[in-house]
């Protein structure tokens, strides 16, 4: 009977999972049933290798958030789902009425896509499109196949970015395509059926719109589809939607091509692909006065322009290729944020095309933290490391010795001898591409790496110090000039300790944009600035002295070594430094004195103490010596004795405008470093402003309310008083 | 009501057909009863378990709890690709699974044909 039973429970299974040889599936589910009742409270049957806590983190089945395979009311397949006619070809046999679906079709892959890009899973967004995942299917129907072609493409394109880059670490999600087809025969001509539907658009839509006398000519051309009055219309929201396409391809394509070769062509495909993307935004009006059905309410949540939902679509059918993550429901953007996320992602792909390859590394790098400001999202920071670095050399095409012996600004007695075998440049050169690659990612990775890499760039500095310790210290009054190796290792590590520091300053402010610091802690985050800006003005004004001292000795022999510091003192790099540094350590004194005397900012935390929060915040600079002896002690040394009246002898802020204005002259042709001139320039004057205002009031004035904010600068705050 | 963590394979408010709350096992010594030693002679076995929405699982019988909640090891589930039978069955590796009693509709052991015989003996 039991036999029978389990036999005829198999019978209902078409293809059970088969038994072992010579075996036999035997049902043990009484024999289970009684071995439980005759266990006790709590015990378990389990072997020698049983772990509770591995046992933990075992899937539960029908765990609705747990078990992503579990039986939902949607189609059990692609196949059940295109059987059940849920993504028909075509999707009307209404001509008009399959048009305006297929447009639906490419405005939820839009919306998709941008999704996507935006972070999540391709199989719950993108792939969700059936015709997507049986691509074979939609050839008869040439609009939509061209199109779900070119979207494959395109996919796999951004997907070899993106991991190339290899800056994704905690993005992903984006490149995890397993179980998707993503790859088919024939997409390398994806580009010629593109083309060959815009050109029959383009006849359609000229045909359409010639007049009766000339009709004749296009005679021979189908329309469309059936509705005469809307065919100009469907034929126009058509061909941008294709032309868009076509050109972000293109774009992609060449944005790749070695050496930053394709940059030009790529940024007129960019143009192209804008004005495209405003005719597809332009098409709504059109399309939803048009649109066929019932739409939805809503039409700001749409993911279609029409408002109308699209057919083809289904989230759950991928639901189970989307281990290893739990299942969850996603919302996808609507059409209109779809679109500005592609305004966005041109802008920024824009921006990046027209950088000029600077050779110089400061300039590259202030193009990075300058390019970062807005934010970019994953597409557009791949891209852009991936131009930064190829290869191993900068954009493909400069070895990083050449770029560090031109940052350095070595003699052409020294380059190109032995400086490409010389280790400490060869280890320089690795961490200015780990340098590199890092300030590509996104804003709290990046601060985090930043923290890390301090250490590697201290330790070399340091092997650096020694070396030259080692070789040159017993050898007395040697002159600069007669040792090649002498100088080029000075001038080696004053660079290495000046990108320290660099990277020690934006460690610390990108901590502002990330919000990291509260009220209380600013005082000692500007303090630590103003210290790490010291040190950089420091060796920066080195490097300058040093490289001017080389170049310039062989015009003019009898320069004063005196002239040259002056040079470098008044050189724009540094006063733009110097204004940094004016505003940390006007802001750390001011609000050290406003803690002292106005009893403000002076929250006691409950959780840890003042000396733990210096510790946790500056733990990773502390690790790595940035500066060498900077403690806590110091810090509290240094802020203790400051009032309002020592604030204002000092004078730090009016001299901060000053310089900035001074500045503004030097870089008149840079309109981002005007811009962050204006910034500093208001930053200074609002907070000269309240220091005069607190100073006047007296130092216990307690009505005076005051407050942080960062209206001017990211990072400067502007301290405002209010009377209570 | 005092629910011992390490009891019970699925926490409690999850099968509310469980009368008497799981403890720590009490006593140190192996289960004499035969069914107990019976289940404990099918570890690392091959296992098919269905569930109530018509999937199967097939993996090495790991552990089970006096719930009845069972675990396999390197788990595979099986599930048809149609409402309507007969369909392909669709395969994927799932790893270490937990099946809830509540929902485990069938409970099948790789044996041999001697073996069945006996199992069958113990229904009676």
């Amino acid at each position: 009977m039991e036999r029978e039973d389990a036999d005829g429970r198999f019978l209902a299974l078409p293809h059970p999972p088969p038994p072992g040889e010579q075996t036999v599936w035997a049902d043990v589910s009484p024999l289970l049933n009684a071995a439980c009742n005759d266990l006790q409270d709590g015990e378990l049957i389990h072997g020698e290798n049983f772990s509770l806590f591995a046992a933990m983190s075992a899937l539960e089945i029908m765990d609705p958030k747990m078990d992503s395979g579990m039986e939902n009311r949607g189609y059990r397949s692609v196949e059940e789902a295109i059987e059940n006619g849920a993504a028909p070809i075509p999707l009307s046999s209404d001509g008009t009425t399959d048009v305006q679906c297929s447009i639906d079709v490419m405005d939820h892959l839009l919306a998709c896509e941008a999704t996507w890009h935006k972070g999540h899973s391709l199989a719950q967004t993108v792939f969700s499109c059936i015709y997507l995942l049986r691509l074979e299917r939609t050839s008869s129907h040439a609009l939509l196949h061209s199109y779900c072609r070119i979207i494959r493409t395109t996919c796999n394109a951004v997907i070899s970015v993106v991991s190339d880059a290899r800056t994704h670490e905690e993005e992903d999600l984006f490149t995890m395509a397993y179980g998707l087809p993503l790859k088919g025969e024939g997409d390398e001509k994806c580009l010629s059926m593109l083309h060959a539907v815009e050109e029959t658009l383009s006849r359609q839509l000229r045909a359409c719109k010639a007049p009766s006398s000339k009709k004749k000519v296009f005679e021979d051309i189908d329309p469309l589809q059936t509705n005469t009055d809307l065919e100009e219309g469907y034929c126009k929201a058509l061909l941008c939607r294709i032309r868009f396409r076509k050109h972000f391809y293109h774009a992609l394509v060449c944005m790749r091509k070695p050496q930053g070769r394709g940059l030009e062509l790529a940024r007129k495909h960019l143009a192209l692909c804008q004005s495209e993307l405003a005719c597809v935004s332009r098409s709504v009006e059109f399309l939803r006065s048009n649109a066929y059905g019932s739409c939805l309410d809503d039409v700001e949540d749409s993911t279609t322009a029409s408002g109308c939902k699209p057919v083809g679509f289904d989230v759950s059918l991928n639901s189970r290729l989307s281990a290893p993550t739990p299942p969850r429901s996603i919302r996808l953007l609507s059409w209109k944020k779809a679109i500005e996320y592609f305004e966005k992602l041109l802008h920024d792909l824009d921006v990046i095309c027209s950088f000029s390859l600077d050779p110089l590394l400061e300039s590259v790098l202030h193009f990075v933290v300058q390019f970062q400001k807005s934010q970019p999202d994953l597409v557009a920071r791949s891209h852009l490391q991936l131009l930064l670095v190829q290869e191993g050399k900068l954009y493909g095409r400069d070895p990083f010795y050449d770029v560090i012996s031109r940052a350095i600004a070595l003699p052409d007695v020294i380059r190109n001898q032995e400086l490409e075998k010389n280790e400490f440049v060869v280890q320089l050169g690795q961490l200015v591409i780990n340098l590199l690659k890092i300030l590509c990612t996104n804003a709290s990775w990046q601060r985090r790496k930043l923290g890390k890499i301090l250490q590697d760039w201290s330790v070399t500095s340091i092997q650096l110090d020694l070396a030259l310790k080692r070789e040159f210290g017993e050898i007395p009054n040697i002159s600069a000039d007669e040792n090649i190796c002498l100088k080029l290792s000075r001038l080696l590590l004053i660079w290495a300790e000046e990108q320290t520091y660099w990277i020690a300053s934006r460690f610390l402010m990108l901590g502002f944009d990330l919000e990291l610091y509260s009220s209380s802690e600013y005082c000692m985050v500007y303090w630590y600035l103003y210290v790490v800006f010291i040190k950089l003005l420091e060796k920066v004004q080195l490097r300058i002295a040093g490289s001017t001292d080389t170049t310039k000795r062989k015009g003019k022999k009898k320069k004063d070594q005196n002239d040259v510091i002056r040079d470098a003192r008044i050189s724009p790099s540094i006063l733009f430094i110097q204004c940094y540094l004016l505003l940390s350590e006007g802001l750390a004194m001011m609000l050290a004195a406003l803690k002292a005397q106005h009893t403000v900012f002076q929250r006691p935390s409950v959780f840890n103490s003042e000396q733990e929060r210096f510790l946790q915040h500056f733990e990773l600079l502390q690790k790595a010596h940035v500066p060498d002896r900077i403690s806590y002690l110091l810090f509290k040394e240094s802020t203790l004795r400051a009032n309002i009246t020592t604030v204002m002898k000092y004078n730090y802020f009016g001299d901060a405008q000053r310089i900035s204005k001074e500045l503004r002259r030097s870089f008149s042709g840079d309109p981002d470093k005007l811009c962050e001139l204006r910034q500093i320039e208001q930053v200074a004057e609002y907070n000269q402003i309240a220091l005069n205002v607190i100073h006047q009031a007296g130092a216990h004035d307690s009505s005076l309310k005051v407050s942080l904010e960062f209206r001017h600068h990211p990072c400067f705050a502007v301290v405002t008083v209010k009377r209570n | 009501m005092e629910v011992s963590a390490e009891s019970s394979l699925v926490p409690q408010h999850q099968s509310p057909h469980q009368s008497n709350p799981p403890t720590m096992p009490v006593s140190s010594e192996p289960n004499s009863s035969p069914f107990v030693s019976q289940v404990r002679k099918m570890l690392f076995r091959r296992m098919l378990v269905g569930v109530n929405d018509g999937r199967f699982f097939v993996g090495a019988f790991h552990c089970i709890d006096k719930q009845g909640n069972v675990i396999l090891q390197d788990a595979v589930e099986y599930r048809s690709t149609h409402r309507s039978l007969p369909s392909p069955m669709e395969q994927r590796c799932l790893g270490l699974i937990l099946i809830p009693a509540s929902c485990r509709s069938s409970c099948h052991v790789d044996c041999s044909l001697e073996e069945q015989l006996s199992l069958l003996s113990l229904k009676k």
